[in-house]
């Protein structure tokens, strides 16, 4: 394939790059933003596997983040090795998913978005009442505490997910799941098996999300229970997506990218979480006018102001 | 015992009356436009503070407010269709549906923020001088305003379907719900439509708001919880019955009250539990159609 | 009175229809016959406003149809009859009809043309109070084409009434649009029964994957050797 040549040459040197930046600097900012981008670039890539490519739209993707870490966190601080602690939570993510998925699937597409957004809302309020209080590390492990494995994990979970993507986007799977999200009926007299391609999605959709919260959990010094099943981590993975691009591999990178910066510079001049409703405004915007994504609207916008003239809207 | 059972029943009755009346907005909007609004308790959340603000700054009555909460929040309805979701009347179906979703749920962010501006994150309630005043029937304990607001939710219910089912315009609502084309064929303005039924949707959900905030507290995040109930309330009752939502909705009351004495703090797990039993055993819900 | 100047329309992206024209004169029967997805059913839908075209231009009685929202085509007195009927399954037939007069021109008259109806098709009066889903195939189209005629258009448009029915109803069917179109409303007729639409119109046009291909009197079609061929399957030695 000496066409992909190119991409593959960009992203493997991106890789390298990125693998060997804590060499280069010892700045804790640097690497922190640096993880935070990474892990949302997983997480957001695994919401754009169930919303972009199956065109499932799962508002409750926040149980499964929750899921993954809180599970991953307190297997870890009870003992088991990390890896196995890490697995664990993404597994137990993806069975929470199947049991809504199992039922919501075979029926009307309503059901899915209820039923995620069910179980979400449930999960958090059952663990702030159950586990109210913040977990926090012990002092020997705080004092072991290193970004760099952590970021390297990031990288790892980050890339993980990219190839995820690719690899649905070109197997027939993807092709099953993209027929679905353009028009059920038609693929299903293609003898597309629907509910299993919703499934298979859904999965590794949320086996992936509940990866990112496990390494979250790991990253984080403490944590609030409550707080890994909060909606804002929904939002945040559907906000980079349609920002970055929804339905293609490098929209959630760049949309992370350009998310963390835009939430850091928010943060600093504006009051409290009024960040989200700066975001809100934002998203709802893009959904209306630029469902292509922000950064592709502002692309086409560039080359309209080159060429003088408006380039061919894309069909859908 | 059978005392306690009787109370049990009698304060599911009152909460679920408010579940039912904050589902059949929401079933409204979804029948007719085939809008999930996930953000319906974040208009359910404005009518409340509106209707708190209004006793607390003029003191109007609550009950005596509520037509101009229901009128004020049918115009927020109203500018909300057409400034926001009418927008997405020029895509396709599919995509229009879907882009309705992810409004809703955009607003379901920002509205708490903007509200906890305006209004600080203080937990507040309605509390006129009658509010905990009740009476005993055979030993079980009435509030006046839990019974109200049964009251309130049952004539506003009552009303609903004879708005549906006797006026013109009701059954022309109700047309559209079945399908747009045959409605767009009948003459009958779909857009006009719309935006009418948004209005009355949210409309409801201000009403059932203010009646919330007599009995529980308000606060600027009580909207998704809320949402919640309703749309597990939506797939009990099933689509296409306003009734059947509100019956839904005091089955559920009912439900959360009896198991709240062995499930404790974990009541709502029942609403996940329900919804799951429904989707395995009953899509179409208890009262639903097609 | 009323004519379809060469339009495009597209159904999606497909392109479906390529500068279709026709006219219609008052009180004229005119059918449209042409195999599945030749593109009748689109073009019945882009005059109700349903699909606009993207080119051309649609006059009835001198207003622009194709600058116009499907209600107010209603209201300007065309009315379709879609080939799934355009009723309401979960209402009754009572209210269907009267549902059908939702219009400002249907809404004054509606006492009198639901009598009129009743007339038409006795058997809508005696079901009226019956949900609209329980009726049989012949009685669905009777109400379809009765709720149709409540909006009192000028002209009417019948996407296949003879749609699944059997011969009797059908015929039926055809006696009722026949009195209709006596009491001076136009019809424009698509139809796969092509005998039946030929016997009842004045012309007709034959259209193929999106373009009219041929206009006559629909006398002169019946006998074609190549319409009794393509479209009646009659072969002759």
């Amino acid at each position: 394939m000496p066409k992909n040549w190119k991409s593959f040459s960009i992203f493997g040197g991106t890789i390298a790059l990125l693998a060997l930046l804590p060499l280069f600097t010892n700045r804790s900012d640097v690497l922190t933003w640096s993880c935070l981008t990474l892990q949302y670039i997983l997480l957001s890539q695994s919401w754009n596997i169930i919303g972009g490519y199956a065109g499932q739209v799962n508002l409750g993707h926040a149980a499964f983040f929750g899921l993954g870490a809180l599970t991953t966190r307190y297997l870890w601080l009870a003992g088991l090795p990390f890896p196995v602690s890490l697995l664990s939570g993404a597994f137990i993510a993806t069975v929470f998913a199947l049991l809504i998925g199992i039922p919501a699937f075979r029926l009307r597409g309503i059901y899915f978005v209820i039923g995620t957004l069910v179980l979400a809302e449930i999960l958090k309020v059952v663990i702030d009442t159950r586990f109210p209080v913040a977990s926090a590390l012990s002092t020997e492990t705080l004092l072991t505490y290193s970004l760099i494995p952590r970021y390297y994990l990031s990288l790892m979970g980050a890339v993980l997910s990219v190839i995820a993507v690719y690899f649905i986007s070109r197997s027939r799977l993807g092709l099953g799941m993209m027929a679905t999200r353009e028009d059920e009926d038609a693929a299903k007299t293609s003898g597309v098996s629907i509910l299993q391609n919703k499934l298979i999605a859904f999965a590794i959709s949320t086996f992936l999300a509940g990866l990112a919260g496990g390494i979250f959990a790991f990253y984080m010094v403490a944590i609030q229970p409550g707080y890994v099943f909060s909606p804002i981590w929904t939002f945040d993975s559907v906000v980079i997506v349609f920002v970055g691009g929804i339905g293609t591999l490098i929209g959630p990178i760049i949309g992370s990218v350009f998310f963390v910066l835009l939430k850091q510079w928010l943060s600093l001049h504006l009051p409290g979480g009024s960040h989200l409703a700066v975001f809100g405004v934002l998203f709802i915007l893009v959904v209306l006018y630029m469902p292509d994504g922000f950064i592709e609207a502002i692309r086409r916008f560039g080359k309209m102001m080159t060429l003088g003239r408006k380039p061919a809207v894309q069909g859908r | 015992m059978v005392q306690f059972l009787a109370q049990t029943f009698v304060n599911g009755i009152n909460v679920g009356a408010l579940y039912g009346l904050a589902a059949v907005g929401l079933s409204l909007i979804f029948g007719v436009m085939r809008i999930l609004n996930v953000a319906h308790g974040e208009f359910l959340m404005v009518g409340g503070y509106i209707g708190f603000w209004l006793f607390k700054l003029y003191g109007v009555d609550p009950f005596m407010g509520l037509p101009l909460v229901g009128i004020f929040l049918f115009l927020i309805g109203i500018v909300f269709y057409k400034v926001v979701f009418s927008r997405v009347a020029k895509f396709h179906e599919e995509v229009k549906l879907k882009n309705s979703l992810l409004i809703a749920f955009g607003l379901y962010l920002i509205f708490p923020q903007i509200a906890m501006v305006l209004w600080t994150a203080d937990e507040r309630a309605i509390s006129p001088k009658y509010s905990g005043q009740a009476f005993d029937l055979l030993g079980v304990r009435f509030g006046y305003v839990p019974l109200w607001n049964v009251c309130v939710a049952v004539v506003i219910v009552l009303a609903m379907y004879l708005f549906l089912n006797k006026t013109y315009f009701g059954k022309s609502l109700r047309g559209t719900a079945e399908s747009w084309k045959a409605a767009k064929l009948s003459g009958i303005n779909i857009e006009w439509t719309f935006m009418i039924t948004f209005g009355l949707g949210i409309s409801l959900a201000g009403i059932a708001g203010v009646l919330i905030a007599l009995t529980q507290e308000l606060t600027p995040v009580m909207g998704m919880p809320w949402t919640l109930k309703a749309l597990i309330v939506v797939v009990l009752a099933g689509m296409g019955s306003i009734v059947g939502a509100f019956v839904a909705g005091l089955i559920l009351g009912i439900v959360e009250a009896v198991s709240a004495i062995f499930m404790g703090p974990y009541t709502i797990a029942i609403g996940l539990l329900i919804f799951l039993i429904i989707l395995v055993l009953r899509p179409r819900g208890l009262f639903g159609r097609a | 009175m009323f004519e379809v100047n060469h339009i495009d329309v597209y159904y999606g992206e497909l392109k479906a229809l390529w500068g279709v024209s026709l006219t219609l004169d008052k009180g004229e029967i005119v059918a449209l016959i042409g195999a599945n997805g030749s593109g009748k059913s689109t073009l019945l839908e882009a005059i109700a406003g349903l699909l606009p075209p993207t080119t051309g231009e649609i006059l009835f009685e001198g207003v622009r149809l194709d600058k116009e929202p499907s209600h107010r085509i209603v209201e300007l007195g065309v009315c379709l009859v879609p080939e799934d009927r355009g009723t309401f399954p979960g209402m009754n037939v009572l209210e269907n009809l009267e549902l059908g007069a939702f219009s400002k021109r249907g809404r004054k008259e509606k006492e009198e043309t639901l009598h009129v109806v009743y007339g038409l098709f006795p058997i809508l009066k005696n079901r009226r109070n019956q949900l609209a889903r329980t009726l049989s195939g012949g009685e669905q189209q009777m109400l379809a084409i009765g709720k149709g005629l409540l909006s009192r258009p000028k002209l009417l448009m019948l996407d296949e009434p003879s749609l699944g029915l059997a011969p009797l109803v059908t015929k039926n069917i055809f006696e009722a649009i026949c009195q209709i179109n006596q009491t001076g409303v136009s019809i424009l007729l698509v139809e796969q029964n092509v005998h039946i639409a030929l016997k009842v119109a004045k012309r007709a046009y034959i259209i193929e994957n999106g373009r009219i291909v041929q206009h006559e009197q629909a006398k002169n079609l019946l006998e074609d050797k190549r319409v009794r061929q393509a479209y009646l399957g009659i072969h002759s030695t």
